[in-house]
């Protein structure tokens, strides 16, 4: 599922998406929301922006406000995996399991880049 | 006079107290403790306006996700989601501080949202440091540009904040109230050892309102049902009803009763039948249901004391089949348990019932478990009798009250320590005689409003498979003078022995 969503690859894009989830139109300051998702800002504002590449999230455009609304729009093309995957995480078991999964994914994406940067006879 | 533009909050029974409901655009604060239902009422608002009303709705949380509010609204059945699907709710989770700082702007994110859908409704919960709470100053100008806020709009804005201080019968003042367009305080009260849920509508600007503490339940599946408190003022119409007819009598149903009570009881009258336990009310009661059936007349048996199977099962041994009458359709019997019962609630089924099974006779078994149940010291149940008396009256029902008096033998008052007696119109007192080594029982019409009255007693049986009859009283009896006997200044009459009336009479 997490192969064919695409929109999540780290720990910060699930429990965002999840957070988002559970608020699907909430009015925040970027600090507030990544107060509560319980990241860095650096972090949810590049997934933020990563969701609204992916049409996934519709954020508010006026500047002049500090805060924005956030607006989840779950009804793309991945809306089955993607609705599948946030019920999954919705259990405290499921959302370790997933995290897992994308940590792992994580540190295999990390020895690639790793491996690449060594040249190919680079070895461990 | 122009009419207020008044806007349905679409919750059972809390128009009527709003008298319609309350006009557009006001400012409403809801306030109330933790836990006394200020979200549900919220966001039923919100909802009905948008499913009944076509009133598009904004709701703000600030704790509560909107996830959890969704599931908690779906055990009222009310689906937000779908709701929020075809554009008719939305649901905005934020912080204080951005919802002040909104609200501030004219250029309100928050409000260009509620106006793209066209919101009339807008419910904001917790608004209480929203507004600033320690300083009553700061409080007051924060919540003023608050509702000026909502005012541009044209939004019916309600607005739930927490009065800790609001906890059972506690009081406060709020600096937001002077502001706020209507003030509706939630209560969760204290009754013995039962809580109840009270609202009152401290003040609403534009329109007429109940005033007064009412009940208010939440009821799994429908929602909120507020019910009007009993000792609110009738409606015109019972005033008069009275008067609608005031000759037609019904019969009681009991072979020789008919005739010593002048052809039967007045239509919208009503009747005590006050006696011991077992002296034979519920029998008299439950021929009084039959005769009503026999003549073609609805009535409607209301008990406090005895299960529906207990009283079908006594009617048979007096030859009564109730299961048949209630299949007929013209017999209702209705058991309510007496342990914590809400007199609001209470009242407000027997209205309903009234209203919609339209009965001739209404029989009430008994009025004195009535009594245990909500206290005869306080005005709980006077008010509760004097509503139910008003209710038959104006529905031209011929009212039968059972009443329990603990006195075996004679009895020292018509209605014991339930001082009502001025609102029955007819009182049949029922009593045991000791003759011999026998009870036998004794019926004496004590009072008969609009009727001439013997005050005799007429001794009365109940025969297996039959029920209850007055015995023929066997005339001419001997008047014999006062000389005859002795005690008459103490009221206890006794005849002189023979020998003492011949020594006297020398």
């Amino acid at each position: 599922l997490l192969a064919r969503v695409q929109v999540i690859r780290a720990p910060c894009e699930l429990d965002l998406l999840l957070f988002l989830y559970r608020h699907p139109r909430a009015l925040l300051t970027n600090q507030q929301l990544a107060a509560l998702v319980g990241y860095d800002m650096d972090q949810v504002a590049k997934a933020t922006d990563e969701f609204i590449i992916a049409r996934l999230l519709q954020r508010s455009t006026n500047f002049k406000h500090e805060s924005h609304m956030y607006l989840l729009e779950l009804n793309g093309e991945y809306e089955e995996d993607l609705t599948a995957i946030l019920i999954m995480a919705s259990s405290r078991q499921g959302r370790v399991d997933i995290l897992e999964v994308l940590n792992s994914g994580q540190s295999r994406t990390d020895r690639h880049v790793l491996q690449e940067r060594q040249g190919p006879n680079a070895s461990g | 006079m122009p009419q207020p533009d008044l806007i349905k909050t679409g919750i059972a029974g809390l128009d009527e107290i709003l008298s319609g409901g309350i006009p557009r655009a006001n400012v409403i604060l809801v306030e109330g403790a933790i836990g006394c239902g200020k979200t549900t009422l919220g966001v039923e608002f919100v909802y009905q306006g948008a499913s009944q009303f076509d009133e598009p709705g904004i709701i703000v949380v600030f704790e509560v996700s909107p996830d959890k509010l969704m599931r908690d609204a779906a055990c009222f059945g009310w689906d937000l989601r779908k709701l929020e699907k075809k554009g008719r709710i939305k649901i905005v989770f934020t912080t204080r501080d951005v919802l002040r700082q909104e609200l501030q702007q004219a250029d309100s994110v928050l409000l260009e949202e509620a106006a793209k859908i066209g919101a009339r409704r807008i419910f904001i919960d917790g608004v209480t440091r929203l507004v600033g709470s320690e300083d009553a100053h700061e409080s007051r100008s924060g919540f003023h540009v608050l509702s000026e806020g909502l005012q541009r709009e044209n939004l019916t804005a309600l607005l739930a904040v927490e009065a800790a201080a609001l906890k059972g019968n506690g009081t406060i003042s709020l600096p937001e109230e002077s502001i706020a367009d209507t003030v509706i305080r939630l209560r969760m009260e204290d009754d013995q050892r039962a809580i109840t849920r009270s609202i009152e509508i401290v003040k609403s600007r534009g329109h007429d309102f109940q005033l007064g503490r009412h009940s208010f339940k939440i009821i799994d599946g429908v929602g909120l049902q507020v019910y009007r408190r009993v000792q609110a003022p009738r409606k015109p119409q019972r005033d008069r009803a009275a008067a609608y007819d005031p000759t037609t009598r019904l019969t009681p149903g009991i072979p020789g009763l008919k005739e010593i009570t002048n052809g039967g009881y007045f239509l919208g009258s009503t009747t005590v039948m006050a006696g011991i336990s077992g002296v034979g009310k519920s029998v008299m009661g439950l021929q009084f249901i039959a005769e009503g059936a026999k003549c073609g007349e609805r009535s409607l048996m209301l008990s406090l004391d005895e299960q529906v199977e207990q009283i079908d099962r006594n009617a048979g041994t007096i030859g009564i089949d109730l299961p048949k009458l209630k299949k007929s359709g013209l017999v209702r019997v209705e058991y309510e348990p007496p342990q914590e019962i809400q007199v609001d609630a209470h009242f407000h089924h027997i209205e309903e019932l009234v209203g919609e099974f339209k009965p001739k006779r209404v029989l009430i078994d008994s009025l004195s478990t009535y009594g245990s149940a909500l206290g005869t010291s306080g005005r709980g149940f006077r008010d509760f009798f004097h509503a139910l008396v008003s209710l038959m009256k104006e529905h031209q029902v011929v009212a039968v009250y059972n009443h329990e008096n603990p006195e075996m033998l004679g009895m020292a008052s018509m209605m014991g320590e339930f001082a009502m007696s001025s609102l029955v119109d007819n009182i049949l007192l029922m009593n045991w005689i000791e003759l011999g080594d026998t009870f036998r029982l004794g019926l004496t019409v004590a009072k008969m409003r609009g009727n001439p009255v013997e005050r005799v007693t007429h001794e009365c049986e109940v025969i297996n498979g039959k029920g209850m009859h007055v015995l023929p009283r066997i005339l001419p009896v001997r008047r014999l003078p006062f000389s005859t006997y002795t005690g008459l200044i103490s009221r206890s009459p006794e005849r002189r022995a023979l020998d003492e009336e011949a020594d006297s009479s020398k």
